[in-house]
Formats: C-alpha cells, sequence, structure tokens
C-alpha cells in the first residue's frame, strides 16, 4: 500500500505538464523580473531626462538672473554717481560744506571705520557641486551602492 | 514521428542561430567600416557642442564701496538662416531698429555663404533696444504672424564706468575684445578678466553634468576716495582754467602707508567712449601724467638736497651760508631765481627763499658721491613700482654716465637736468613724513574672489634718511612756509611743503617764458596724514609756484581735511589731551 503512494507521488512529481508547468514559471518569473527592472530603468532614465532638461532650463535662468544683477548694480551706480548725486543735493538746496562750519566731537569708544568687505561674500564652496548624484549616477552605479552601503550614504 | 520533429527543430534552430550570427557580423562590419567614421561623426554634430564660458569682468570699487568699473548686458542682434520665413520683413525691421539700411541687412541674410547657419546683423546693441524688438517679435506671434522668425538675440557683457570720465586715469579701459588698456584695467587685466573655461555640453539631457564653475574675474577695491577724486578733480579743472595752464595733475597719498587717495590729471577721458582716445592724446604716456610724464621739476627737488645735507651732517638748521647771488660748479655760474644776492641766511632761509646758490653749495659741500648716493635712496631714476600699467623712469644722471657734467651736481641740486615723475617725488618726499622711511604708492586697496577678501600689505621702499632728519625738515619746511606766509597755508592746520618753478628746457636751452611750477605738501606736520603733488604746466596768469600751484595745494587740503575727517590742530590737541 505505502509502495503504491509512493509510485503516485512519483508520478505526479514526473508527470510531464508538470514539468512544463515548471519551466513555464521560471521563464514568466525572468520575464517578470525583466520586466520590472526595465520599467525601473525607464523611469529612472526619463526621471533623469527631465531633471536634466531642468537643469538645464536653471542653468539659463541663473546665468539670466546674473545677468540683471550686474545690470541692476550698473544702473544703481549711474544713479548714484558724483555728477548725479551733486546735482541732486543742489537741486534740494545743499552747498558744500566749509572748513569754519564743521564741529568735531569726541565720541569715546568711536574707531574711524576702515574699509571693510565691500561685497556680501558669497560662499561658492558649497554651490560647487549643485546636482545631487542621484541624477547624474546610472542603475547600476545606485544599486552598486545601495549593496556596499545597504541603503545608507 | 517525434525524431523527425526534433530534425526539423535543429533545422529551425540552426537557421535561427546563423541569421542571428549574420546579423551580429553585420553590425561588428558596419561599425568598424570607414563609412562608421563619417556616421558617427555626423552624430556628434547633434550630440552636444563645445561652448565657451567668459567669466563676468571683475568690479572695480572705489574705498568706500562705490562702483567706479561695471558690466552691463549688451546684445549680438543676428539671424538664424534656416528659420527665416520673410527676409524683407526681417531685413525692414532690423534695419530699422538697429539703424542700418534695408539694404545692408538684407543682403547680408540673403547673399550669405550656403553653408552659415547664422549671420551676425549687429553687435553690442543696448538692452533697451533689444528688449523692444523681442517685444515686437512676441506680439507678433501673439496673433499667428511668423515674419520676423529667424531673429536670434545673444546677450553677453559690456565694461560700463558709471562715473564717465571720473579718475579715467587710474582706472583704463576696456575695450571691445575684452582686453584692458592703461591703469587698473590694464594692470591687473589677467585678474579681472578671469579664466574662460571651455566644456563639452551635450544636446541630450540624459547626459547633463556639471558644467564646471567658471568663476568670475577678481573684483578690486582700490584706495581711491571716489568724493575727494571728484573734489580733486574739480580743482585741477579750475585751477587750469584760473592760471592758463596748458594741463595738470594733482595727486592725493597717504603718506603713512602709500595709499593713493585722489590721482588727477588732464586730459581725462569719457571711458564709455574710449573710442575719443586718439584725439585726446598724443601717445600713451600722456594718459596719466602723474606717472606717464617725467619732468624737471626744479625747486621742490631741494627738500630732498636739504634732507641729504642734514642727514650727513654736511648742514644743521642753524649752519650759515652767506649768498653772493652765484656760484661756480664745474666752470659755470650758477645764480638764483631772481639772479639777486640774498646775504647770510641759514638753512631754513635757504628753503624759505628758494635760493638755487646756497642749493649748489651744499651738494658740493657733500661731494658727487654722497650727493647722488641719496638721491638714489630717494629713488630718483628708478620706478616708484605704483600698481598702474605705463609707469616712466625719470632720469638721473650720475658721475659716470657720458652725458653727466661737474655742473649737473650743482644744478641737480635745485631740480634741473633731472626729471622726475609727480609721484616719484610722492615717493621720495614720503620718508619726511614717514618718520624717514619711503612708502611704495600703491592704488589697490583689497582684491575679492570666491567669497574671500585679501587685503594688500603697506610696502616700504627703504628708509633713506633718519626718523630725526625726517623731522627736522618737516619743521624747517612748515617754518619757511610761515615766515613768507604762503598761499599755501590752511588755516587751523599746520603743514609743511615747497613749491617749485622750473624753466622748461628745449633744445635751444631753457625757455625763459614759460614754466612748470609744482608744489609738494603735506599736513598736519606733527602727524602726517596726506601728502599733496601739484603741477601745473605752464601757467600763463604767473609763471610762478608761490602764486599758482601753492594756493591750489591749500585748496586739495582744505577738501581732503574735510573729507577725511580731520580735526584741525586746536580740536585734535584737546580731543587727545583728554
Amino acid at each position: 500500500m505505502q509502495v503504491q503512494a509512493t509510485q503516485i507521488i512519483h508520478a505526479y512529481k514526473q508527470a510531464p505538464w508538470r514539468v512544463q508547468r515548471q519551466y513555464v514559471g521560471a521563464f514568466l518569473l525572468c520575464v517578470i523580473v525583466g520586466s520590472m527592472i526595465a520599467a525601473l530603468y525607464l523611469t529612472v532614465t526619463a526621471r533623469a531626462a527631465v531633471t536634466g532638461r531642468e537643469i538645464q532650463e536653471l542653468r539659463i535662468e541663473i546665468t539670466s538672473i546674473q545677468r540683471a544683477n550686474a545690470d541692476l548694480e550698473t544702473q544703481l551706480a549711474d544713479l548714484t554717481s558724483t555728477a548725479v548725486m551733486q546735482q541732486r543735493a543742489l537741486q534740494l538746496g545743499y552747498r558744500p560744506v566749509q572748513p569754519g562750519e564743521l564741529e568735531y566731537l569726541a565720541v569715546p569708544g568711536f574707531v574711524a571705520p576702515e574699509p571693510g568687505i565691500l561685497l556680501d561674500a558669497q560662499d561658492v564652496a558649497s554651490f560647487e557641486r549643485i546636482i545631487p548624484v542621484e541624477y547624474t549616477q546610472s542603475l547600476i552605479e545606485w544599486l552598486d551602492e545601495r549593496i556596499r552601503f545597504g541603503g545608507m550614504r | 514521428m517525434r525524431q523527425q520533429y526534433a530534425v526539423r527543430s535543429l533545422f529551425l534552430v540552426f537557421c535561427f542561430a546563423l541569421v542571428g550570427l549574420g546579423i551580429i557580423a553585420q553590425m561588428i562590419r558596419i561599425q568598424n567600416s570607414e563609412q562608421a567614421s563619417v556616421f558617427l561623426s555626423q552624430g556628434d554634430l547633434y550630440a552636444g557642442e563645445f561652448r565657451t564660458f567668459y567669466p563676468e569682468r571683475g568690479e572695480i570699487y572705489d574705498r568706500n564701496g562705490h562702483l567706479l568699473a561695471g558690466n552691463r548686458t549688451v546684445y549680438e542682434v543676428g539671424v538664424s538662416l534656416s528659420d527665416v520665413r520673410d527676409p524683407e520683413s526681417v531685413a525692414y525691421i532690423l534695419g530699422t531698429y538697429l539703424g542700418l539700411t534695408y539694404e545692408e541687412v538684407f543682403n547680408k541674410i540673403t547673399n550669405s555663404p550656403e553653408t552659415w547657419q547664422y549671420v551676425v546683423i549687429q553687435d553690442y546693441v543696448e538692452a533697451g533696444i533689444a528688449a523692444s524688438l523681442q517685444e515686437l517679435i512676441q506680439q507678433m506671434e501673439g496673433v499667428d504672424d511668423y515674419r520676423l522668425d529667424g531673429i536670434a538675440f545673444k546677450p553677453h557683457y559690456q565694461r560700463s564706468y558709471p562715473e564717465n570720465s571720473l579718475a579715467s586715469n587710474v582706472l583704463g579701459f576696456v575695450t571691445r575684445d575684452g582686453r584692458g588698456y592703461f591703469g587698473i584695467e590694464e594692470k591687473y587685466n589677467d585678474l579681472l578678466a578671469g579664466n574662460p573655461v571651455q566644456v563639452w555640453v551635450p544636446s541630450d539631457p540624459n547626459k547633463a553634468s556639471d558644467i564646471p564653475r567658471v568663476p568670475n574675474g577678481t573684483t578690486l577695491v582700490l584706495t581711491i576716495n571716489r568724493d575727494l577724486q571728484s573734489r580733486v578733480e574739480s580743482i585741477l579743472d579750475n585751477a587750469l582754467f584760473e592760471y592758463g595752464a596748458v594741463n595738470g595733475t594733482i595727486i592725493v597719498m597717504n603718506p603713512r602707508n602709500g595709499e593713493i587717495l585722489a590721482m588727477a590729471t588732464t586730459p581725462r577721458m569719457d571711458l564709455n567712449n574710449y573710442g575719443n582716445y586718439f584725439s585726446l592724446y598724443d601717445d600713451g604716456s600722456q594718459y596719466n601724467r602723474s606717472i606717464g610724464t617725467a619732468y624737471e621739476p626744479g625747486s621742490v627737488i631741494k627738500i630732498l638736497t636739504m634732507a641729504a645735507a642734514l642727514d650727513t651732517g654736511t648742514v644743521t638748521p642753524q649752519t650759515t651760508y652767506v649768498d653772493t647771488g652765484s656760484i661756480q660748479v664745474g666752470g659755470i655760474t650758477i645764480r638764483n631765481w631772481n639772479r639777486d644776492s640774498w646775504g647770510q641766511q641759514d638753512m631754513t632761509g635757504c628753503l624759505q627763499h628758494s635760493l638755487n646758490v646756497c642749493m649748489a653749495w651744499i651738494s658740493t659741500q657733500m661731494g658727487p658721491q654722497a650727493f647722488y648716493g641719496y638721491m638714489e635712496r630717494f629713488g630718483l631714476g628708478h620706478r616708484t613700482g605704483v600698481d598702474l600699467a605705463g609707469e616712466a623712469m625719470g632720469r638721473l644722471k650720475t658721475p659716470g654716465d657720458s652725458d653727466w657734467y661737474n655742473v649737473d651736481l650743482g644744478t641737480n641740486a635745485f631740480g634741473q637736468g633731472v626729471t622726475v615723475t609727480p609721484l616719484q617725488m610722492l615717493m621720495a618726499a614720503s620718508a619726511f613724513a614717514n618718520d624717514g622711511k619711503m612708502v611704495t604708492p600703491h592704488v589697490l586697496y583689497s582684491m575679492l574672489r570666491d567669497g574671500h577678501q585679501y587685503n594688500v600689505p603697506s610696502q616700504y621702499g627703504g628708509s633713506p634718511i633718519s626718523s630725526q632728519t625726517a623731522n627736522t625738515l618737516s619743521e624747517m619746511l612748515a617754518i619757511s612756509l610761515e615766515s613768507e606766509a604762503s598761499g599755501a597755508l590752511l588755516p587751523g592746520y599746520r603743514v609743511a611743503g615747497k613749491t617749485g618753478t622750473a624753466q622748461i628746457p628745449t633744445e635751444y636751452g631753457y625757455d625763459p617764458s614759460s614754466t612748470n611750477v609744482s608744489f609738494i605738501g603735506w599736513g598736519p606736520v606733527d602727524d602726517p596724514q596726506f601728502m599733496v603733488y601739484i603741477w601745473l604746466q605752464q601757467p600763463t596768469s604767473s609763471i610762478w609756484s608761490s602764486e599758482t600751484a601753492a594756493p591750489t595745494f591749500s585748496k586739495v587740503a582744505e577738501q581732503t581735511v574735510i573729507l577725511l575727517n580731520i580735526p584741525p590742530d586746536n580740536v585734535r590737541f584737546a580731543l587727545s589731551s583728554r
């Protein structure tokens, strides 16, 4: 009875349809995994492409803002130039001070200001790499990083 | 039956494998064929482009943060030939807006070589004009009118000088090719211009990569005080008008550290229209006469002679000299400026009356070795090293030179036969106002780049005389000004100084009718904070420095103490004694 049952199990395990199903299953698994990788790759690539385009546009915008900034600085300097300021002062009723009209006061602790840093110094070091690595690394590089660092960077 | 199918299957597998192999072989063949390189190069044409990123030229500020040289956007207006739909409309509009003829623009568009994709119509178009054009194009596109398609705008920077001609001799200018000429713009051209970077920019956004940061050119901060510069230029212009002088120069320097606070010369040029250069100047040396033109300064050099004599112990302030009105040096008779004899004089009197004979006596007493040794230590015949382009060296003939004669020892002592630039004299005299130490004059206060500021340290040019000699000479000069009630005096402030009236050498000897008048002075004497040099060329209202350059010094000193917040001596002493 036990022998017969064993034979049935063996027959079931080795049934041709069952072997075929195993092959089909394995094949489908490969297809699904492949599709998932392809979908993931396409998603990442598409996002990288969109971001790349955004970066290009931002670069153009940065250049444009820099130009506008330079223009405004020069425009401001034009409006506050010596000749213009003198003319405005005269129109407002001012006149150059005469030596006898000056009064000097002693202010304890006052130190005459030295020429300081004239520009708001831009900390350019923090802008040196403006594109995060997520936008430049390939999928393989990303996987490699995840495997090696376990999701922690 | 099963075996028959197996054979067929194998045959099919073989066929497919063969086709596959054939495809792979064909791919390899194509990729390695001669045509492959052509295809690749054609593909590369559209894959991206090499682009050169030019940094923004560094700005130039005065010491109080006023912009002296900046940048503004201008446009290159061109036409993308393949995008043009209606060349007549494009030519008409561009011609109207850019001030060109219709034919000129139309010919450029229609007669360009076939290989050209783009043609420049006009460069350096003002931003306002470009904006009007862009607005018109947008309006037309808004109503589906595309007749102006193809017009392209490429923005770029152009140097701009908000103060126009102010300090033009110090700043220099930048031409359209981006190169600086004269002054700061030439001297620091490499720093200001920065380094252009050429990079490959891919068209494929997937390949977007970091474009290397192109740092702007270094921003420079000058020691110049814009307001003082403006006042000094105004005083100089008025002096030229009042005294009928041909040209002039005024320099204001801090004798403690060599910072040049103002440097005015004539003629000045509107830096935004540098095309006028050739109509204003005959040669480059005239652009900034403070440093570029050497001349015989006359009696101002007597302060160097006297300092050398005091320092060597040849004379003291109390030494007396009986002036007979002439002296023989090297077989030549030297006389005083008015050909009179002044009798017994002490050394202060020699300076006060500016006696040539006395000075010639002093130099001969010192001897050529000591005299010329001191003149060289004062920097005569050497460049000052100022950080401006185009500095002249001047000429100091010394024994051994083929054109040096014994009489030169006498004449050099009162400023004849020796040439200097105004700045050389200022540097030499800085020793008197700085305890015997000469300062190297400079215009650059600091540099700013990448968020860092580097302040330029002061440099000393040697100590030709002792501190005691410097103080003694300053006192002698202050007394001499006070004794003669000089026009150089400034009420409330004790100043020291010396006039100089020099005849102008020509091919036929000295011109008796025209002079160069100079004045060098500093103050306050007990704590010098400014030193001024005046040079007026060929004044016609009076040929004497005491009547032209000396009063001009007083005016400059007056404005200087106001703008530098230097209180009168009595106020200063009262404040310091608290």
